[in-house]
C-alpha cells in the first residue's frame, strides 16, 4: 500500500514544483538544469520505492504513474476551471506588436531572451513580432506582421 | 493537400479506431486496478495479525502475509503465559527464514536450534501472567519469491503449547 500512497504524493508535489518553477525554467534546460533534473530524479525513486527492488514494487509504481497522468489530462479536458491549475494558461508576451513588459517580468523573462527566441523562429526583428505567446508547453509561438 | 497529409485522411478505418480505443481503455482499468490492490496491501506488505490461545498460553503474531524483493520489515511474536512456561520455544516454520536476510531477533533468545529443519528459539522461563514480546526485523532477499509456511509453535521444552498457522507469499 505505502509504495502506491508514496507515488501519489510524489507525483502531486512534482506537480506542484513544476506549476511553480515555471515553464519557462523548465523547457530551456541548461546544463544546471538538466543535472538538478537528473538529482531530483534520483532523489524521487529513494523517496518512492526505498529498499524494493522487486517487479511487483516497479511495476505498481510505474501504472500509478501512467494512471495519475490519465487522470489529470482528463479532469483537466473535463472540467476548464481545473485547466489553468494543472496546465496553466498561455501568456501574451507581445500583443499588437506592443511587448508587455509586465508578463514578461512575471515569467522572470527578459526582452534579450524574447528577442534570442524570436531568432530561432527565423525572425530577425522585435518590431516585425505582431504577437508572441508564452505556450503551456514553455515554448513562444510568434505571429509576425506579414503572417 | 500535398500527398503526404492526403495519405492520412484517407485512412481513418472507424472500427481500427475503435478498437483501439477501447484496448487503451482496457488496459488503463488494468493499471488502475493494478493500484488500487496496491492500496489494498495485496501485493504486500502490510501487517496482519493471527493469534492462538491455549490454557497455557496466548500467543500472538502481527507480520505481513505479502512481501517484495528488497522490503524491510517485522514480525512481533507476543506471549501471554496464563501459567508457568519453564522453557519456552519458539519454533519457526522455514518461512521465517528462507531467502530472509536477519537484521535482528529481540530480545535475543539464549539458545538457537534446528529442529527437523525448522528454527527453534529459547527463552528463558515465564511466569503465570508473564508477557514476553519478541521483535523479529528481516530484508528480503530480492531474489527470493515463492509462497511459504510462515507459522510458529511455542514449545515448553519439547512440549507443544500453542500453535499458529499462517503463510508469506513473497512477490518477485
Amino acid at each position: 500500500m505505502d509504495v502506491v500512497l508514496r507515488t501519489i504524493f510524489v507525483f502531486f508535489l512534482i506537480l506542484v514544483i513544476t506549476r511553480a518553477v515555471g515553464r519557462r525554467e523548465l523547457s530551456s534546460l541548461e546544463p544546471f538544469d538538466l543535472i538538478l533534473l537528473v538529482v531530483i530524479g534520483d532523489l524521487v525513486q529513494q523517496g518512492v520505492t526505498q529498499s524494493d527492488y522487486s517487479l511487483t514494487g516497479a511495476t505498481m509504481v510505474i501504472v500509478t504513474v501512467a494512471v495519475l497522468t490519465v487522470l489529470t489530462a482528463w479532469l483537466s479536458f473535463r472540467f476548464r476551471r481545473l485547466r489553468p491549475l494543472l496546465e496553466g494558461d498561455p501568456v501574451i508576451l507581445v500583443a499588437n506588436g506592443r511587448i508587455l513588459e509586465r508578463n514578461l517580468r512575471r515569467q522572470r523573462m527578459t526582452v534579450d531572451e524574447l528577442g534570442a527566441e524570436a531568432r530561432l523562429a527565423q525572425i530577425g526583428s522585435l518590431e516585425d513580432v505582431r504577437y508572441a505567446v508564452l505556450e503551456t508547453s514553455g515554448r513562444i509561438s510568434f505571429v509576425t506582421a506579414t503572417s | 493537400m500535398t500527398k503526404l497529409f492526403a495519405d492520412v485522411a484517407a485512412v481513418p478505418d472507424s472500427r481500427g479506431e475503435i478498437v483501439g480505443l477501447w484496448a487503451r481503455r482496457a488496459v488503463l482499468t488494468i493499471f488502475a486496478a493494478i493500484a488500487v490492490l496496491g492500496l489494498l496491501d495485496v501485493f504486500g506488505q502490510g501487517t496482519t495479525r493471527t493469534a492462538a490461545s491455549t490454557p497455557a498460553a496466548v500467543v500472538r503474531v502481527s507480520a505481513p502475509a505479502a512481501v517484495r524483493g528488497g522490503l524491510f520489515f517485522q514480525s512481533r511474536v507476543d506471549i501471554r503465559a496464563r501459567r508457568a512456561i519453564a522453557h519456552p520455544r519458539l519454533v519457526l516454520d522455514e518461512g521465517w527464514i528462507e531467502g530472509m536476510q536477519v537484521n535482528s531477533i529481540e530480545p535475543s533468545p539464549v539458545g538457537e536450534a534446528s529442529r527437523d529443519g525448522r528454527l527453534v528459539l529459547s527463552y528463558d522461563g515465564l511466569k503465570a501472567g508473564e508477557r514476553l514480546v519478541v521483535w523479529l526485523e528481516f530484508e528480503v532477499n530480492p531474489t527470493n519469491t515463492g509462497h511459504r509456511s510462515y507459522g510458529l509453535e511455542l514449545d515448553d521444552a519439547d512440549t507443544r503449547i500453542a500453535a499458529i498457522h499462517r503463510h508469506i507469499t513473497i512477490f518477485p
